[in-house]
């Protein structure tokens, strides 16, 4: 009798235990799948691979403006940080586009304010889009074909801004959520349409500290943003190097939280080694193309044999192969992201000089080109590029060597990066430029400006009105499958006379602390960079 | 010696005046226009002639060569050297950010280049074709032959590798923090120090195993002295007027030299402010920079002369 009581107990000793332990791993599984609640305050550490030339996104076109200014602004639309590409509204609370598509009206959230404490209202939107659309002599915009369907930009009252456009227009509402156009005070662009160049006053979720140029770039919690309980975090600093080695080390002994640009394979693999699960890899495609512009207006590269020889002579599958775990630089494609409703499908693209899967049939056409553009034994020449090491100069340098195989001696030369936008994008002082064209999101009108003749963004300073034609109709066109035609058509012309070269499509690893909360990277290092959501589970 | 010292101070003068003149000439003769760099615009011959027009004349660049010079002359007399053309800031506000920490690095890595240089030198002289002088010499060919930058980024994986540890990214003044400033430079200044005491090794070397061979020296070891006495006492002194040089010259050009190492340290230093004003074609900074840097080395070239008199008691200056 006393053996059995014994093993009941037993028994229900085990049972007991059984359903402790299942309770425990049910509740720790809850806790695990519950949201984390966000933490106030910290500082997030960021590394970031360049210095900005000025602080006026409207005139930039660099990571290392828009990184450290964007959360000291708003914008009237975002993209959503959480689902890329939707566009949410910023500033703007709500919009309606009319029946035929040529007006789209916005109301303003109230009460905003501008960190030298006056109150935003849609005169400042309007002047904002302005200086955009309608830029002022002496006065840069680089993305202002982005939006060349708004024919005038009204303020009937202080909450609401009126957008009226000569054409609807496909993009316009995810060009509005771009990050670039930041919202300035009217009343400083009134004084001074470049004041912002080297000034800051903005309304977003951070104020401005301190900028040491070369050195650091701080942002404070603004107290008085417009989305209640936001930010979390107390601040933000920005350590500029250029070293990717550097900004490496930085994330693996916790100078810095996060590195949002990109981390080549090999520094990731070896983050990883040593931190384990205290860092978190986001690995996302990019919408970017590193290629090279071809100055059109200088000789040779007048002559479009020549420069089909420069596109045919490079291998660009197997640089996709050499340069992924160096750069991220991985996917072959034309002028869109391979992969994407605008993109060449890859049977479309082979047909195309410079993307045959030969490169022994492509580098000997090369030679037949330049033989007869009368080069047989080939020519020197310099290729300009950006003092970014990644992914720009081993770019470079896989191209040139690829050149050397069809007798172009190309001489490699570094830029500051001030230097190498105005030698490229405002002078032309170049033969061959290293050349990124991308944008915050798989749009062609910002995909294709680069190609439009009279585009700032066109360095390689080509002209051909079919072009224009093309890259117009696409952006009215509000049919997907007509304007998808309309955008390959525009891009094989590019192509086949050999206007620009396009490269490789690059990837991106961003690397962060894993007490670094609430951020997603988007294909594009130019969106989610506002910080208003982010925490720090610990400092 | 009051006289020397005083001729010597007034020869400042015209030596600054002409270095500060050959840079004047120098940054307006390079291709490049600091207004066209300004504003950008869409392209070339896409900016308003007349706003560019307004620009030069804000910035001064309308005028002529001379009337450009004077007036940034008496700037520098009175210490204004002019605003930033890039930043509008002044040009002193952006120099005092940077100064103290390249000053810092130059002096704390010529104190460990000489405090490691000077004894390694004296000891391969000493210790001539032995083991010793071998070890010396390996390490003082190293230290030449290997870029300071890329022992930079191997101290600084070898922290971060095996501690987890990497200097600060912000440089801290030592009388605000001084730890927070000892974590950041001690990494840069052995970097640079151990490349300079290289160079200095060998000159010590060099010149002590000259002087080791004189007659005075023979004659010392005849009388039976010690090694040490002869060695230090003997030798030290009158081998020391082309090491006292180098390590001047050496000082002077840390100060604005450094710009690798700054890079690899994140250090915002002189180095790194000149060659981005020189990219940026800003020539008040540039100006500024080339004239600070010429009046380090006439002042360290000074001191480098006074100091011979105590090195060498037959040299009297009059």
């Amino acid at each position: 009798m006393a053996t059995r009581i014994r093993r009941h107990r037993i028994l229900l000793t085990v049972l007991a235990l059984a359903v402790l332990v299942g309770s425990l791993v049910a509740a720790t599984r809850a806790a695990a799948q519950a949201p984390e609640t966000p933490r106030r305050g910290g500082v997030l550490l960021a590394a970031i691979g360049a210095d900005a030339p000025s602080l006026d996104p409207h005139q930039e076109q660099t990571f290392a403006t828009l990184q450290p200014v964007a959360p000291l602004y708003s914008t009237l639309l975002q993209i959503d940080p959480y689902r890329y590409p939707n566009v949410i509204g910023d500033v703007a609370s709500e919009w309606k586009i009319s029946p035929d598509g040529l007006t789209y009206t916005f109301k303003i959230h109230p009460g905003i304010r501008f960190h030298d404490g006056s109150t935003m209202t849609a005169a400042d939107v309007k002047a904002t889009y302005d200086k955009i659309v309608f830029p002022p002599d002496a006065v840069r915009s680089i993305r202002k074909f982005h939006y060349s369907a708004i024919a005038s930009i009204e303020a009937p009252d202080p909450s609401t801004v009126v957008f009226k456009l000569k054409f609807p227009s496909a993009s316009l509402l995810s060009n509005l959520a771009s990050p670039w156009n930041v919202i300035y005070p009217k009343k400083y662009l009134d004084k001074d349409p470049n004041y912002f160049k080297n000034n800051v006053v903005g309304s977003g979720p951070f104020k401005f500290k301190s900028y040491t140029r070369g050195s650091t770039f701080e942002g404070e919690r603004n107290p008085d943003y417009f989305v209640k309980d936001r930010p979390y975090l107390n601040g933000y600093k920005f350590f500029i190097s250029t070293e990717t080695s550097v900004r490496a080390a930085a994330i693996r002994s916790g100078r810095a939280h996060i590195e949002f640009r990109d981390l080549p394979n090999s520094e990731v693999e070896a983050i990883r080694k040593q931190l384990g699960d205290k860092i978190v890899v986001q690995s996302t495609p990019f919408v970017i193309q590193f290629g090279i512009a071809i100055n059109n207006s200088v000789k040779p590269f007048t002559d479009e044999r020549v420069r089909k020889a420069l596109t045919l002579g490079i291998d660009r599958y197997t640089g996709g192969k050499v340069l992924h775990a160096l750069t991220g630089l991985r996917d072959v494609g034309a002028l869109t992201r391979p992969g994407t409703e605008w993109a060449m499908s890859p049977a479309e693209l082979e047909k195309i000089p410079g993307f045959w899967r030969d490169p022994e049939k492509s580098r000997a056409e090369a030679r037949r080109l330049l033989a007869e553009a009368g080069y047989p034994n080939g020519f020197k020449v310099t290729l300009k590029n950006r003092n970014v090491k990644l992914p720009y100069q081993d770019f470079a340098v896989y191209v040139i060597q690829e050149w050397r195989k069809i007798g172009i001696e190309a001489e490699h030369r570094p830029l500051e990066t001030a230097t190498w936008y105005a030698d490229g994008r405002d002078q032309g002082n170049f033969e061959l430029m290293v050349f990124p064209a991308g944008g915050f999101i798989d749009d062609p009108d910002q995909l294709l400006a680069p190609y439009v003749p009279a585009s700032p963004q066109n360095w390689s300073r080509f002209s051909n009105p079919a072009i224009d034609d093309l890259y117009s109709r696409q952006a009215r066109t509000l049919d997907p499958t007509e304007r998808r035609r309309l955008v390959i058509e525009l891009q094989k012309i590019v192509l086949d006379h050999a206007y620009h070269m396009p490269g490789l499509w690059w990837s991106r690893n961003v690397v962060h602390w894993a007490k670094v909360k609430n951020w997603v990277a988007p294909p594009s290092h130019f969106t989610n960079q506002k910080l208003q959501d982010v925490w720090l589970s610990e400092d | 010696m009051s006289t020397y010292i005083a001729k010597r101070l007034l020869l400042i003068v015209p030596t600054l005046f002409g270095a500060a003149a050959l840079v004047f000439v120098i940054m307006r003769v390079i291709p490049g226009d600091v207004a066209l760099l300004i504003f950008g615009g869409d392209q070339a011959g896409h900016i308003d002639p007349k706003q560019l027009e307004a620009m030069r004349h804000r910035l001064g660049l309308d005028r002529s060569l001379l009337a450009q010079f004077g007036t940034w002359l008496w700037g520098v007399v009175r210490f204004d050297f002019g605003n930033s053309l890039w930043t509008g800031q002044p040009v002193v506000e952006e120099l005092l950010i940077r100064l103290p920490l390249s000053l810092e690095l130059a002096l704390a890595a010529t104190v460990v280049s000489v405090l490691i240089a000077i004894p390694l030198g004296i000891l391969a002289a000493a210790r001539q074709d032995t083991w010793v002088d071998y070890l010396v010499r390996v390490f003082s060919i190293g230290g030449l032959a290997i870029p300071s930058f890329w022992v930079g980024i191997l101290i600084i994986l070898f922290l971060v590798i095996y501690f987890g540890w990497g200097p600060p990214l912000e440089f801290t003044p030592p009388w605000v923090n001084p730890w927070a400033n000892f974590q950041m430079m001690v990494w840069p200044v052995l970097t640079v120090g151990y490349r300079y005491a290289a160079v200095t090794t060998r000159m010590t070397r060099s010149t002590m195993l000259e002087v080791l061979r004189e007659d005075y020296i023979r004659t010392a070891w005849a009388k039976g002295l010690a090694e040490r006495a002869i060695v230090i006492r003997h030798a030290l002194k009158n081998s020391m007027l082309p090491v006292i040089t180098l390590i001047g010259t050496e000082f002077a050009f840390l100060i604005g030299g450094l710009v690798v190492t700054e890079t690899v340290f994140t250090l915002n230093g002189v180095g790194r402010f000149m060659i981005d004003a020189v990219a940026h074609r800003d020539y008040p900074v540039v100006q500024a920079l080339i004239f600070l840097i010429a009046f380090g080395f006439v002042v360290v070239n000074l001191l480098v002369d006074l100091t011979y008199a105590w090195f060498d008691p037959r040299i009297r200056y009059r």
